[in-house]
């Protein structure tokens, strides 16, 4: 019935602008997106560009999920917060199914579309309120006519039940539970984009993969396109189709996730990689690896920003920044693949 | 004689809500021995007692945390010292930074924000070593960062110049620079990038070989534990459930709940669907009956739900506490 609901709201919307809506078979299509943030007054100020030319894009009729990985400080989550019009762009532009987020009129509609699951469970509900006003709410200011039905379908779907959370407050509940409520509200719109910034970095270890789980089956059977930010590749390998990795602003490779993870073309890529510690006691690490300096150094390098620290890095690196080469069905933005 | 030897340990948190009483069992009788020269793992979720065991077992006793029964012997070789009998917080102060030192988890709230990094050396090396001459202590200091592969110019830097890898890197070097005998680390890795969270690793381990001390290491991510431990132990729900060496835990686990935290680890290279078991940790103030996993275990039979299952030894070296698996 769900699904049956959201190609109507599809339709609708189709045929309220045609003329922007055909030019684009994109769910989101993300260009040159930069967002310059300005640190310190008068002489001590600095520019930091926490997201820097940022593109790709989701496709309408195929949902997938995309993740953005990269460390802290890579501006996974600037991003979000773009998507989602929490932070206005420097420059670029955001376009939702043909049209410039910024430029969208009833922004209640896009809300209803795109919607939002952050890291903290235990921050995102306000610790004095019953968990489910957050869920009636969110349907009375997004879904008025559903009274309540959306709620308990919703609840159904991440598989929780009304039961369950009614009169309770967030302090009562597990992190996993809460987390799942988080998803709940953010489904009751059916949206057809989730925008989830480290959705399971605050839930236990054991609990963690329900979260996971439930994501690719919202993939599945609810046709739900996911952005999935996290840190965590082991979980981005397991539940995503398409994966960026991005370093101090910038994209610096894109493609499928077997592609990007088992073999990895970037220097800094195969880095993280090696990283990532294996869970068995005879795959150790043995050598040592170079530690990056001080952050700030590195988002105003010029060139490359990863030439601090590459082992393959060589003359060009240092002088002009690398552009974004096609090789196979990837993207990898470094010299070496010219 | 093994370093350290923790016999029946309880530490609860009693707290007094409306005039009730509430006891959270953070650590309900655990037991266990450290070897010298070993890396000790101590895992489990967050909840599960394993932070409280390692104030316990280090002295660290304030209210609303008191140790209800049990012995914590040290045997430095020199000297066998009982922490709990000692009385005073002055006498395991000194033990403390000395003997055993503690690398705590969030190293921002380690290092005062507004002094320089190089005041907090200076006062833990005055309190321990008494004052000295400012070129001796440069040295000292000199001589330990730069073994660790750190920069001088640092210690002028105020925390919050640093990056946290950085910051994590120094409270390592603060806590070792005594060249104590047991480390104690408290997810010395958790929120750190992971390139970051290797060169912790990496500078850890480098430390233990230079140092020859003993390390304690507790963290919930069982991948850290793969490439650092020597032998490893499963907590929960205040309880050690299963000890063995670290292979034949990631190899051939036994209980349950340590065969559904692996379960559920998702690997690179691995698509196949990982399950996470139903329903969550059990609060610690009201714990289940019998076996504290009973309500989430998949084998669970009456007698697990009425017993509590000791921790028994299943194979030299290997204990595990589960009524199905040959325990009482």
């Amino acid at each position: 019935m769900k699904t049956d609901l959201t190609n109507v709201q599809f339709e609708a919307r189709r045929a309220n602008r045609v003329g922007a809506e055909e030019a684009s078979s994109k769910l989101l299509m993300v260009e040159d997106l930069t967002k310059v943030y300005i640190k310190g007054q008068g002489f001590a100020k600095s520019k930091i560009a926490a997201v820097n030319k940022v593109a790709f894009s989701l496709e309408l009729d195929k949902p997938e999920i995309f993740t953005l990985a990269g460390e802290s400080g890579s501006g996974k989550s600037t991003v979000a917060k773009l998507i989602l019009g929490f932070e206005t762009p420097t420059s670029g532009s955001i376009r939702y199914k043909g049209v410039e987020i910024s430029k969208l009129k009833e922004e209640k509609e896009f809300m209803k579309e795109v919607q939002p699951v952050f890291q903290n469970p235990f921050e995102t509900f306000n610790p004095l309120k019953k968990i489910h006003t957050y869920l009636y709410e969110t349907e009375k200011n997004l879904a008025k006519a559903a009274q309540g039905q959306l709620v308990e379908e919703s609840l159904a779907l991440v598989g929780l039940s009304l039961a369950e959370i009614k009169d309770k407050y967030p302090s009562e509940m597990s992190g996993g539970q809460l987390q799942r409520t988080s998803i709940a509200r953010a489904l009751i719109t059916s949206p057809s984009l989730l925008i989830t910034d480290e959705p399971v970095s605050m839930i236990d270890a054991s609990l963690r993969m329900s979260i996971i789980n439930l994501f690719k089956r919202l993939k599945e059977e609810q046709g739900v396109s996911i952005i999935y930010i996290t840190h965590d590749l082991a979980t981005a390998y397991y539940v995503s189709d398409r994966i960026a990795i991005m370093l101090r602003g910038e994209i610096v490779e894109m493609g499928s996730v077997e592609k990007v993870l088992d073999d990895p073309l970037h220097p800094y890529t195969q880095l993280l990689k090696a990283s990532i510690p294996v869970p068995n006691p005879a795959d150790r690490w043995e050598s040592e690896i170079a530690l990056s300096d001080l952050e700030t150094k590195e988002y105003t390098r010029i060139g490359c920003k990863f030439s601090g620290r590459c082992p393959q890095v060589k003359a060009v690196c240092r002088e002009c920044e690398p552009e974004n080469h096609q090789v196979g069905e990837s993207y990898v933005k470094c010299h070496l693949y010219r | 004689m093994p370093i350290l030897e923790v016999k029946e340990l309880r530490a609860y948190y009693v707290t007094e809500k409306y005039g009730r009483r509430y006891r959270v069992k953070a650590v309900d009788g655990v037991s266990f021995q450290v070897n010298k020269d070993e890396i000790y793992g101590i895992a489990g979720e967050s909840g599960c007692g394993k932070s409280t065991l390692l104030k316990a077992v280090s002295g660290l006793i304030k209210p609303p945390l008191e140790v209800l029964e049990g012995e914590v012997i040290y045997n430095f070789g020199d000297a066998v010292l009982n922490i709990l009998s000692l009385k005073d917080d002055k006498q395991r102060r000194q033990v403390r930074g000395v003997r055993i030192s503690h690398i705590p988890q969030g190293s921002m709230s380690v290092l005062n924000p507004v002094r320089r990094i190089k005041k907090a050396f200076q006062d833990l090396i005055q309190a321990h070593l008494g004052s000295m001459e400012r070129s001796r202590f440069e040295e000292m200091v000199k001589k330990h960062l730069d073994a660790l592969g750190l920069d001088w110019s640092i210690m002028q830097a105020f925390p919050h110049q640093l990056s946290g890898g950085m910051r994590q890197r120094l409270t390592i070097a603060l806590a070792t620079i005594l060249k104590p005998d047991i480390i104690f680390a408290d997810e010395p890795t958790t929120a750190l990038d992971v390139v970051v969270q290797r060169g912790v690793v990496q500078l850890i381990k480098k430390i233990k070989k230079e140092q020859q001390n003993t390390l304690i290491m507790v963290t919930h991510d069982l991948a850290i534990h793969a490439n650092l431990c020597d032998r490893l132990a499963i907590m929960y729900a205040g309880k050690i459930v299963e000890e063995a060496d670290v292979d034949v835990i990631f190899n051939q686990p036994q209980h349950p709940y340590t065969l559904m935290l692996l379960n559920s680890l998702p690997q690179l290279g691995d698509k196949s669907t990982r399950v996470s078991a139903p329903g969550a940790p059990p609060s610690l103030v009201h714990l289940p009956s019998g076996c504290r996993f009973h309500p989430r275990c998949p084998e669970a039979t009456v007698r697990c739900r009425e017993e509590i299952p000791e921790l028994l030894e299943l194979e030299k070296g290997h204990r595990v506490a589960c009524l199905r698996k040959g325990g009482r």
